[in-house]
């Protein structure tokens, strides 16, 4: 069809594009004009020798995995007519439910009281705690959304009122097909129980291939079994076309310099939020420092402004002194246009397990942040948006655990009051390290925070026989209260695949 | 060949139903746009863009006049079409939509160009039983609505079987 043909050049080019900008372009400039010298190109067939050089020598595979990462953020081809603020988030309800301009500016002169003086957080209360941006997406409403108080069989029973597609189990099976019952997985059949021949030293000889063979979609589509302990940093950064060339590394080194040199007052912000959270992990204590290292440079990263395109957030934005509405000294503040939440170096801490150097460990969490926890924390109808997930959890246990969701609604016990928390943070701090990282290899596999709604339910479906049995939101809590002896793949493949619906 | 845009007059809508518009309740699910061209020359149109607000189908018909002789006659260009792949879902709700010629059968198109515009609902599904899954949640809707009622339990009798107070099975008749 025309119209799939047009679609398809328009993706093409702007691919063409961005990658011109990009390091790898120049590179492979560089390697071809290298290759002239090589016998086997001659001048007839200049562009095939070039291509097939290209091939053997591997460049060809490091450009498919350019493209494969463009295309895995890229959001799709919009109308012509369609303005920018259209591409970041197309329904106009949910664009103006951002925070206004005014109240980012309140946030910047709140600031300034921090300081260095005792961590109050109750100054951030209205802004920053999970609980508070919760509040906000259930006052979210469509305007030509009939919706009633009176009880009628269209009236949503959970928090969430906005009509967005979510997929149901059956959708589920097939988006998650790799996670059935017949297929291996790790988490499952890695157990000590289970001989590793019969899953585990394949799954490790194939994984060990995937990486000789240096190709992302291949990698994406192996990691949705799990990854093996010792394959999994090198797999991420495949999967998330990280490669540590000295022009990365030294573009961290001038991020530390600029931590170094300037200060800025985000920073008392993280200090705070790591020493609330991380440093009060028993798992992540240890990482503390790294975590300033990452996240003192992230907020003063500029190339984060990027992603912006498609976040149907906007970056903070303030003027110089003086020069209040004058675009020339319009500044983003801070730097990467990310104002951090509390519980937000909860998704570095995972990380520092896998990555020992600070430059690499810093731009898999930036690849990680620019990817997929960005839609945690804005509001967006995004399938993978923190609104959806929140509406795709409250179905999935309104249909398939209906007295469960009955009787905790019944109490005051919402169910999505205790499972917001687990997904703006993809339950890192709540479960076991080696289960939280089994969990993120399925979100990178899949490219989809659906997982994280997913989880949430089956972890609820396990805890229905307690939590039928409680009286109170309080107790419904403490029943939910410690997650890390929770294994993931057992809990979400019964969810998903064993139970009787 | 260059394309331009073509000045076009947009009514406003109408809407399609039974009965008295001003005392009825009901919420119309058809809306008709009529669209006039005041300019007189007749030209190719290659493509209609328009943003959708919440409207599910689109049919698309068009006044032809073939010859000054023989009267205009009403043509189907394009009928339900989708633009809301679950009317009951955002998806789709607020996008920006290009139709094109070759999607409606060859034709120059004339002066008068109307098209009715069902918004919210689809037509409902006459043939075979409704979605099995869809009537799977709206039961649970009505469980939880039983739920409420089984809660606030009476003891007032229905009283359905009673035959002055007492329904003894040494009563019945057996002719």
């Amino acid at each position: 069809m025309l119209q799939e043909e047009s679609d398809l050049s328009l993706i093409i080019a702007q691919i063409v594009q961005k990658l011109k900008g990009s390091n790898l372009y120049a590179q492979l400039e560089r390697q071809a004009w290298a290759s002239l010298q090589r016998p086997e190109i001659k001048l007839e067939s200049l562009k095939e020798d070039i291509k097939e050089f290209f091939k053997i020598s591997g460049w060809e595979k490091k450009l498919q995995n350019a493209v494969y990462s463009e295309l895995s953020v890229f959001p799709l081809p919009s109308h012509p007519a369609a303005p920018p603020e259209h591409l970041k988030e197309p329904l106009v309800y949910m664009r103006k439910a951002q925070r206004p301009v005014g109240e980012q500016k309140e946030l910047l002169n709140k600031w300034n009281e921090m300081g260095t003086d005792e961590p109050d957080l109750s100054l951030f209360r209205p802004v920053y705690a999970p609980k508070d941006f919760l509040e906000v997406l259930i006052n979210l409403r469509n305007p030509n959304y009939e919706n009633g108080d009176s009880l009628s069989f269209r009236t949503h029973l959970g928090l969430i009122q906005v009509p967005l597609k979510v997929k149901d189990i059956p959708e589920l099976k097939e988006l998650f097909v790799e996670l059935g019952l017949t297929t291996g997985q790790l988490g499952i059949d890695d157990s000590t129980q289970v001989p590793p021949e019969l899953f585990e030293n394949e799954h490790v000889r194939i994984g060990q291939k995937v990486l000789t063979e240096q190709d992302s979609a291949a990698a994406q589509q192996y990691i949705r079994q799990g990854s093996p302990t010792a394959l999994r940093a090198e797999l991420w950064a495949l999967i998330l076309n990280i490669s540590s060339h000295p022009e990365d590394i030294l573009y961290y080194e001038q991020l530390k310099t600029n931590v170094i040199q300037h200060d800025l007052l985000v920073d008392s912000l993280i200090y705070k939020d790591v020493k609330l959270t991380a440093s009060n992990d028993d798992y992540y204590f240890v990482f503390e420092d790294y975590l300033y290292q990452v996240l003192l440079c992230f907020s003063r990263d500029t190339s984060v402004l990027s992603h912006f395109a498609y976040n149907s957030a906007s970056p903070p934005k303030s003027y110089i002194r003086g020069k209040l509405g004058l675009e020339e000294y319009a500044v983003f503040y801070p730097p990467n246009g990310v104002i951090p939440f509390h519980g937000f170096s909860m998704y570095v801490a995972p990380l520092c397990f896998l990555y020992h150097e600070p430059s690499k460990l810093y731009q898999i969490f930036r690849e990680m942040y620019v990817r997929f926890f960005f839609r945690l924390h804005s509001i967006s109808s995004h399938p993978s948006g923190i609104v959806s997930l929140c509406l795709l959890f409250e179905t999935l246990l309104q249909t398939y655990l209906p007295q469960l969701f009955y009787h905790l609604r019944e109490i005051g016990a919402q169910p999505l009051r205790i499972s917001f928390k687990w997904m703006v943070r993809a339950f890192s701090g709540y479960l076991a390290t080696d289960q939280l990282l089994l969990l993120w290899d399925r979100i990178l596999g899949y490219n989809s925070l659906e997982i994280l709604a997913v989880l949430a339910a089956a972890v609820f479906a396990f805890r229905a026989v307690n939590l039928m049995e409680v009286t109170s939101l309080a107790a419904a809590e403490a029943v939910l209260a410690d997650l890390s002896t929770l294994k993931v793949m057992p809990l979400l493949q019964i969810f998903l695949f064993a139970t009787v619906t | 060949m260059s394309r331009v845009l073509v000045p076009c007059h947009v009514k406003g809508t109408v809407a399609l139903q039974v009965g008295d518009v001003r005392t009825s309740q009901g919420r119309p699910g058809v809306l008709v746009i009529d669209v006039t061209f005041p300019s007189v020359a007749p030209f190719e149109l290659q493509e209609i863009v328009f943003k959708n607000y919440y409207t599910a189908f689109l049919t698309i018909r068009v006044r032809q006049h073939t010859s000054t002789h023989t009267p205009a006659k009403w043509v189907t260009c394009l009928r339900d079409y989708c633009l809301m792949p679950d009317p009951h879902s955002e998806e789709g709700a607020q996008e920006y939509v290009s139709l094109f010629k070759h999607q409606s059968p060859s034709m120059t198109f004339p002066k008068w160009l109307s098209h009715p515009v069902p918004c919210e609902q689809p037509t409902p599904l006459l043939e075979g039983l409704p979605d099995p899954s869809r009537v799977s949640s709206e039961v649970q809707q009505m469980w939880a609505l039983t739920e409420m009622i089984r809660a606030s339990h009476t003891s007032t009798r229905i009283g359905r079987f009673d035959v002055d107070g007492c329904y003894d099975l040494n009563l019945l008749s057996y002719t």
